[in-house]
């Protein structure tokens, strides 16, 4: 999850969250070197003494702003494009849920098996127990069983809200009406937290995500609990 | 817990505002190669030349192609790692389920 005045990504639970992470570092690293460059060049122009009213072009440096940003370009765009095809590659999943959005909660449904459904509440704050987060804790997380394809469908109930958890890399509008899907692997066990990042009235700030990765026997005990309980 | 990994957090150091050099794998090694780079570079065309201005124009392009290249070089060795990593851990767990099914099949 998220600490105090973070800058930067979470850390990845997803192998896909993984790639978007080296990505990252790849093209903030050419945009620091770029950065650089500028900052050198106006520095070296602020205090030459070179002056010369007579250019009127140059062919050797026009070649090089043209190609140097082409090459820059082609340098971003290829690790770009193969994660864009890598999140939209097709998987078989082991479990499909669905994700519905409702003002002001998420609801989940596991209906591959058993009709299992479950409404997730936000915790109040004074509700909170020590050692739990202040506006991301849910009253039922959705658990899924770790380092297994997990296909989620993702719609809403009213407006318009977002299903996104950072450190899986995921973020998919949930649209009333229509079916989004998104797919995704933990790749360790652990809690993860997102929050619903589509405006949707007044609690859209409370309306929590919460992902459980556990074994699968304890996904098995899980649900079986749950379809005792409903 | 939290208050610790905040700590730790604020100890980035960030170039120019933006590159974290202590979080960013081969980010720390790149700039001091780089640094390393530019300061050679500079000094043997300064030496071979005696030209101040054009040194620092040398040290500065020194200081981009070593950097860009030990970047490059630290993460594919990072990735070919990585694969390494991923085939092993595939191994340890075919293996851990081998000696499972085999303990099973042996008690039965």
């Amino acid at each position: 999850m998220a600490h105090p005045s973070q800058l930067g990504f979470q850390d990845a639970a997803s192998p896909v969250m993984e790639e978007l992470l080296h990505f990252h570092d790849h093209a903030l690293m050419i945009v620091f070197l770029i950065s650089t460059l500028v900052l050198y060049i106006i520095v070296t122009m602020v205090v030459t003494k070179l002056t010369d009213k007579l250019i009127l072009d140059s062919q050797e440096i026009e070649i090089i702003w043209t190609l140097l940003p082409a090459m820059i370009l082609i340098l971003i765009a290829l690790p770009s494009l193969r994660i864009l095809y890598l999140m939209d590659e097709i998987n078989d999943p082991h479990l499909t849920i669905k994700a519905m959005g409702h003002q002001w909660y998420w609801s989940y449904e596991y209906t591959d098996y058993e009709d299992l459904g479950f409404d997730s509440y936000m915790i109040p704050t004074q509700d909170l127990t020590p050692g739990q987060f202040r506006l991301l804790e849910a009253d039922h997380r959705m658990v899924i069983p770790v380092e297994s394809p997990i296909r989620v469908l993702i719609s809403a109930d009213d407006v318009l809200h977002s299903w996104a958890v950072p450190c899986l890399g995921i973020k998919m509008d949930a649209v009333p009406g229509r079916l989004n899907q998104t797919a995704f692997i933990t790749s360790r066990p652990g809690v993860f937290y997102g929050q619903c990042s589509e405006i949707c009235g007044a609690n859209h700030s409370f309306m929590p995500i919460v992902v459980e990765a556990v074994p699968l026997e304890h996904f098995e005990n899980w649900s079986s609990m749950m379809l005792e309980d409903t | 817990m939290a208050g610790e990994e905040g700590a730790g957090q604020e100890k980035g150091f960030k170039l120019l505002g933006i590159l974290d050099v202590q979080r960013t794998p081969c980010a720390k090694d790149a700039i001091l190669h780089g640094a390393g780079g530019s300061v050679a570079a500079g000094m043997l065309f300064f030496l071979s030349t005696s030209r101040v201005r054009r040194t620092f124009d040398v040290g500065f392009a020194g200081f981009m192609l070593t950097t860009l290249g030990s970047w490059f070089y630290c993460r594919m060795n990072n990735a070919k790692l990585r694969v390494q990593q991923r085939v092993i851990q595939e191994g340890i767990r075919n293996k851990m389920i081998i000696m499972t099914c085999c303990c099973s099949h042996n008690i039965s």
